[in-house]
């Protein structure tokens, strides 16, 4: 009973969040919108704020974030970094592996 | 005594919850079964699908949307590089698949779950600055491609407040750019909103620490509607 009542009150509470996003949302439309050098600037520093200073209740980096972070870096010709980060999704999530080695081969030359 | 204090408690207990909205006595394991059955960790997120005339609506939502199901406790597959392999494989228009068998998703991204949304409506209601943002969330599985979770939203905000500047202001270029600006931001606000809004009675993932304790709670209605109130910038 005790658990059920915690439970109601917390699903009606604001959720604080499993993570913490920065300004994730609008650095994102804004490089969804304009796809330019300027925005995946914007994105970048935004994962980095998202890796470093993690605030939210499970004090780990938010699932896609090391991988989203690797797409961009792949867009900007930096190919060792995006390895790295692809590697760092996987190790913190398993369950992206199906995904990420299919996306290593298809950039392997 | 014991027996009043008894009917307190329960009293008290019922009230909490249903004090989320819900004026339906179903619980979630009741309304999403087989999201209690299958236990599923990841979601796919197709590129929403644009029925508006708002032609941002896609982009609005399509930025939004993963935070919400990793708050939620799930694996979300990365937004960006989904994307760009959905583009790839000519599956980026989810318009194509919204019927369709989904097996090939969960062989090719690992998704348990894709999510796909139908933005109807992104308007001017008559003269006045009232928007109104009519959404659909379909969240269906790729094993069976059953929808497993449905949500229907209408959500309405005045845009007059934000989106314009009078007199001598109104005039300078900058101040200008910076309304803009600010309205831009507020409409990804209104989608994450929305989004937010949709996936409250979501069950949990197996990231969130509720999950699989949260059966017993009441399901909301399919469909919600609400106003989102200006805030000051």
């Amino acid at each position: 009973m005790i658990l059920a009542c915690a439970l109601a009150l917390g699903a009606c509470s604001a959720e604080k969040g499993l993570y913490s996003w920065a300004d994730y949302q609008n650095a994102s439309y804004q490089y969804l919108r304009d796809n330019d050098e300027k925005a995946s600037e914007e994105l970048i520093r935004n994962y980095e704020k998202i890796i470093k200073k993690q605030k939210g209740k499970r004090k780990v980096v938010p699932p896609g974030v090391y991988a989203d972070y690797g797409f961009v870096l792949l867009q900007l010709n930096r190919m060792p970094e995006a390895k790295v980060m692809f590697q760092n999704e996987m190790a913190l999530y398993p369950e992206s592996k199906i995904f990420l080695d299919r996306v290593l081969k298809m950039i392997e030359p | 005594m014991r027996m009043r204090l008894l009917a307190c408690v329960l009293l008290l207990s019922s009230a909490l919850l249903t004090s989320c909205g819900s004026t339906r006595e179903q619980t979630r394991e009741v309304a999403y079964k087989s999201m209690y059955q299958d236990k599923p960790l990841s979601i796919l997120i197709m590129p929403p699908i644009n029925r508006s005339t708002n032609v941002e609506a896609k982009e609005f939502f399509h930025a939004t949307l993963n935070t919400s199901f990793a708050n939620a406790g799930f694996y979300v597959l990365p937004p960006f590089l989904s994307m760009e392999i959905l583009k790839r494989e000519s599956a980026y228009d989810a318009e194509l698949f919204l019927n369709s068998n989904l097996e090939k998703f969960g062989e090719v991204f690992g998704a348990d779950l894709a999510i796909f949304t139908i933005i109807h409506k992104w308007s001017k209601t008559g003269l006045t600055g009232m928007v109104v943002v009519e959404v659909e969330y379909l969240l269906k599985s790729t094993k069976t491609s059953e929808v497993v979770f449905q949500k229907r939203g209408t959500v309405s905000y005045d845009a007059s407040i934000t989106g314009s500047m009078g007199g001598l202001a109104g005039l300078m270029v900058d101040v200008a750019a910076t309304a803009l600006n600010t309205a831009l931001v507020r409409q990804v606000d209104i989608a994450h909103k929305c989004n937010d809004r949709a996936f409250i009675d979501l069950p949990r993932g197996r990231y969130s620490p509720e999950h699989g304790l949260d059966a017993g709670l009441p399901a909301n209605p399919p469909t919600f509607r609400f106003h989102i109130k200006p805030q000051k910038n």
